[in-house]
């Protein structure tokens, strides 16, 4: 039989993970059924959703529309990755504070979402938010309590 | 009670920890760091990954499928079709009606709707199984289908005679009425889309059964999964820790979950599948298409005289569905001449289900459009009109309500949102080239009730466990549920872990219908009441017992430590107590059943819904209530239609934790608001699919739709409707969004859409 996976290396939240993987497994696959942090979420496997948003170098990325391949040598980041030695991130404690979330099968992606909106520098007003963060779906329809999340958590990270 | 005095947000007097309190959700620091696993991400050595195969057309047999590449692809262990798929049982129903003795077979020759499960295919790894689905080749014999209610082969349907509801002589009142309005008032299929598909991990152990699956209901699911398969009830173990979304979708086991088992049976091995988006419009039925008329006959003061209202909704080839559309029309105004009938229709469909506030949601939306119509013809405010029929007692059962705040929730609404300011006629309030329109809306759900179970445990180091099979998607279940036990015991709410969503505890029936809060925080609440009557029964009784020598008659707990309540005598934490007097720990399992409730009664009330309590049993009829006020901005070029503001308020009862029930009723909302202006699942004529079936195209709202949404609370405890006073909160807030919409879409624009959603072809 032909040889049908490759050697992948992943850097995830700073560690690194050698994979034996079929090219054809996308980063949420791999992150979720290989390596087992399962805070990433598939919601609709076709970029519709947001839900499995990671951040590749630092910038949002669909997780389950990137291949693992893609992001050998980059540096991804997952939702466990946030808090910092049991520091919870400014937008990981506002979601709480503001009950930005219900079930929870969005969250994470919306946290990182928020996290990158917040750098890029799209959480000026509410209104600038709603468009920002339009890509991640909530369908228990937490988004008034996302805002106000978010723009807590872009006062903090400024102050 | 006992009231504490820890740190939190205080609100109505109360704090944050005691039932009442604005306790953040105790499941929340889990959620927010991805540390929750939902029930497919469990890691389990061996496992194996299905796929499943939908039928491409929507009426017709399954000639041949052909398995051959499939079977000979990298990985796969084995391909199930209706042929090789080994042979259930059928199961009852969820009122426990004993089934059919003949067999059940999750994939079907027969087809009856397109994206009926035909075949699956496992393998090791979830991209080989993926790759091989696409290489199983199925061959139909296609014959004409019903693809829905329009469909020419319809027909009228099937008369439900339990739904008829009728007084008076309302087609006699209608015909000689001074004012009249009849119209038709539309919904299309809608869909549940929670964020989490549905899908399942099965392992079996012997005959022992462990189905991992986001569940609404692990009781009733594992007695459908051990009639399934002919084992006993106490084989089956559902686990579903966390659930992500359900709205009604999730209480029942379904043809994949039993595809998924038989997999995990014939292989040995645990096996996980999970539907792919596009199939969770077609695995279980999202809320059926349906079609109203309502006439109202009133005077020229807006009195009315009379209702006839005639309904349908759409049901399936082979299954029964019946949305219940008058169930608000009988009962949101008074009036002395009623009738009410439905029927279904048989289309090729799968067959449809529960979604937020079944029937009430799409009856509302008749009843709630047509009483503004008849505002306009008679020249009333839309608000007045409502006042000038309020209800004063349930206008079908004849009884009087328990609690209804709607007066008071029309007044604070109304006073928040400036109606006073309205212009009443159509298209006269604008800004720049937007028409703006003011609308309102009533809504109501029953309050449903049942029987639940607890275990509350006092454990060495004064902590407090509670277990329940009950579950939480989000509504806070953990939360109000360590909120009851940390006041009725009397420890910090931080100290207690609430263990839930694992069919080995106690049972609870089904969550649904709003009822699981009431159910649930009456049963912690007896549960934690025993326990604590034995803590201070040892503490008093017990010779090693510190107290002992006190003589006192009772003792208090308070923030986790116990005295004398005159203050006098020791004070001990509870964990000193507990040492003191030797004991590891202390349990008591409460319940709210009857006294003389059988095993068999408690089988039948966790794992069917046959013993529901009816909303009017007694002397009261038990609703909550609310009203919307609702600002839409109508651009009057292009049609397209923004929701700029909302103001609802809402009556359930007393709120166990209102930082919690304001989001599920934002929830509701803003799903009322996706149905209102986006919702439709739309049917491809030739082939009877849905064609709209993934989240890019069947529109569900995002954050850029929705505007900031004030939310008020009128309720007071209503002690008819649960243990602790608060009636149903989940569902309440939809019903209702979807008519204020449209009534404030004619207030902006002249134009009445009948037809939801509200897109903008409708008002160009």
């Amino acid at each position: 039989m032909t040889k049908t996976t490759i050697p992948i290396h992943l850097d995830i939240n700073g560690q690194h993970h050698e994979l034996q993987l079929e090219p054809r497994v996308t980063l949420l696959d791999a992150l979720r059924d290989r390596l087992a942090p399962t805070g990433t979420k598939k919601g609709c496997d076709h970029g519709q959703c947001g839900a499995c948003t990671v951040h590749v170098d630092g910038e949002r990325v669909l997780a389950c529309l990137t291949l693992a391949a893609q992001a050998q040598g980059r540096a991804i980041t997952t939702i466990e990755g946030l808090a910092r030695e049991g520091e919870l991130h400014p937008v990981q404690a506002a979601f709480l504070e503001q009950d930005a979330f219900q079930c929870g099968y969005c969250t994470s992606g919306q946290i990182m979402s928020a996290v990158a909106c917040i750098r890029e520098g799209h959480a000026g007003s509410d209104d600038e938010i709603r468009e920002y963060m339009a890509g991640n779906l909530c369908r228990c329809g937490a988004y008034p309590h996302i805002v106000a999340a978010v723009r807590q958590a872009a006062l903090e990270v400024a102050s | 009670m006992t009231v504490h005095t820890r740190h939190g947000d205080a609100s109505d007097g109360v704090t944050a920890e005691a039932v009442g309190g604005r306790l953040s959700r105790v499941d929340g620091p889990a959620k927010i760091t991805g540390a929750a696993k939902y029930a497919v991400e469990q890691q389990l050595e061996g496992l194996a990954y299905a796929v499943l195969l939908e039928s491409t057309i929507a009426s017709g047999k399954v000639r041949a499928i052909d398995t051959t590449a499939a079977e000979a692809a990298p990985g796969v262990l084995k391909v199930l079709t209706p042929d090789t798929i080994i042979s259930l049982r059928t199961a009852s129903d969820w009122f426990g009606t004993p089934p059919p003795d003949k067999p059940y077979c999750p994939l079907a020759h027969d087809i009856t709707f397109s994206g009926q499960h035909v075949a699956a295919v496992v393998a090791e790894t979830f991209e080989q199984a993926v790759a091989a689905a696409a290489l199983v080749k199925v061959s139909y014999d296609e014959t004409p289908a019903i693809v829905d209610l329009s469909d020419g082969k319809a027909g009228d349907g099937i008369p439900i005679d339990a739904m008829t509801k009728e007084w008076g002589d309302a087609q006699a009142a209608f015909a000689s009425a001074p004012v009249r309005v009849c119209a038709a008032y539309n919904t299309p299929r809608e869909y549940q889309a929670p964020m989490e598909p549905h899908g399942l991990i099965a392992r079996w152990e012997g005959d022992q059964l462990t189905v991992w699956e986001p569940s609404q209901w692990l009781d009733g699911m594992a007695r459908t999964y051990a009639e399934w398969f002919g084992v006993s009830f106490e084989n089956v173990r559902l686990v579903s820790p966390y659930i992500g979304g359900g709205f009604g979708s999730k209480a029942l086991a379904l043809s994949h979950g039993a595809v998924a088992a038989c997999a995990a049976k014939m292989l040995g091995r645990p096996v996980r599948l999970v539907m792919t988006r596009q199939q969770t419009f077609t695995g279980y039925g999202g809320r059926a298409a349906t079609r109203q008329t309502v006439a109202l006959g009133a005077d020229r003061d807006g009195r009315i005289q009379s209702i006839v209202h005639r309904g349908v909704n759409e049901t399936s080839m082979d299954g029964m569905w019946v949305e219940p559309l008058g169930s608000v029309t009988s009962i949101m105004y008074a009036t002395p001449n009623f009738s009410s009938k439905q029927n279904v229709v048989r289309v090729n469909s799968v067959v449809p289900g529960a979604m937020r506030a079944p029937g009430e949601n799409p009856s509302a939306f008749g009843i709630e459009s047509a009483i503004d119509e008849l505002a306009y013809e008679v020249g009333i405010d839309p608000l007045e009109i409502r006042l000038r029929n309020y209800a004063e007692q349930d206008p079908h059962a004849k009884k009087a309500w328990s609690t209804r705040q709607l007066r008071e929730a029309f007044a604070a609404g109304a006073e928040r949102f400036g109606w006073a300011r309205r212009a009443p006629e159509p298209r006269s309030m604008r800004d720049g080239n937007q028409l703006i329109g003011w609308g309102v809306a009533a809504g109501t759900y029953p309050v449903r009730r049942a029987y639940g179970e607890a275990i509350v445990r006092i454990l060495s180091d004064g902590s407090v466990e509670v277990e329940s099979s009950s579950i939480d998607m989000g509504q806070g279940t953990y939360t109000i549920l360590a909120q009851t036990a940390a006041e009725t015991v009397g420890v910090p709410a931080d100290t207690v872990v609430v263990k839930l969503g694992d069919s080995r505890f106690p049972r609870a029936g089904v969550t649904g219908g709003s009822r699981l809060a009431g159910v649930m925080t009456g049963a912690v609440y007896k549960a934690a009441t025993s326990a604590l009557d034995q803590l201070i029964g040892l503490a008093i009784s017990d010779p090693r017992s510190p107290f002992h020598a006190l003589q006192a008659n009772t003792l208090v707990v308070a923030n986790g430590r116990i005295a004398s309540p005159r203050g006098d005598g020791p004070d001990l934490s509870i964990a000193e107590l507990l040492a003191s007097i030797g004991r590891d720990h202390i349990e008591a399992t409460g319940d709210t059943m009857p006294a003389n409730s059988t095993a068999q009664d408690r089988y039948k009330n966790y794992t069917t819904i046959a013993m529901s309590l009816p909303h009017t049993e007694g002397d009261y009829s038990r609703y909550s209530w609310c009203a919307h006020f609702i600002e839409v901005r109508v651009d009057e070029d292009f049609g397209t239609v923004r929701v700029s503001r909302v103001v609802s308020a809402l009556d359930s009862g007393r709120l166990y934790n209102p930082k919690l029930a304001e989001s599920q009723w934002k929830g509701g909302i803003i799903m009322g608001i996706g149905q209102a202006l986006l919702e439709e699942g739309i049917v491809d004529r030739r082939h009877g699919r849905i064609v709209n079936n993934n989240l890019a195209d069947y529109l569900v709202p995002t954050n850029a739709d929705i505007p900031d949404i004030e939310v008020i609370s009128v309720g007071i405890p209503d002690l008819h409707s649960s243990v602790l006073g608060g009636k149903g909160v989940g569902e309440l807030a939809i019903v209702g969004v979807a008519p204020a919409i449209a009534n404030a879409v004619f207030h902006a624009t002249g134009k009445r859409v009948r037809d939801l959603p509200i897109t903008l072809e409708k008002l160009i």
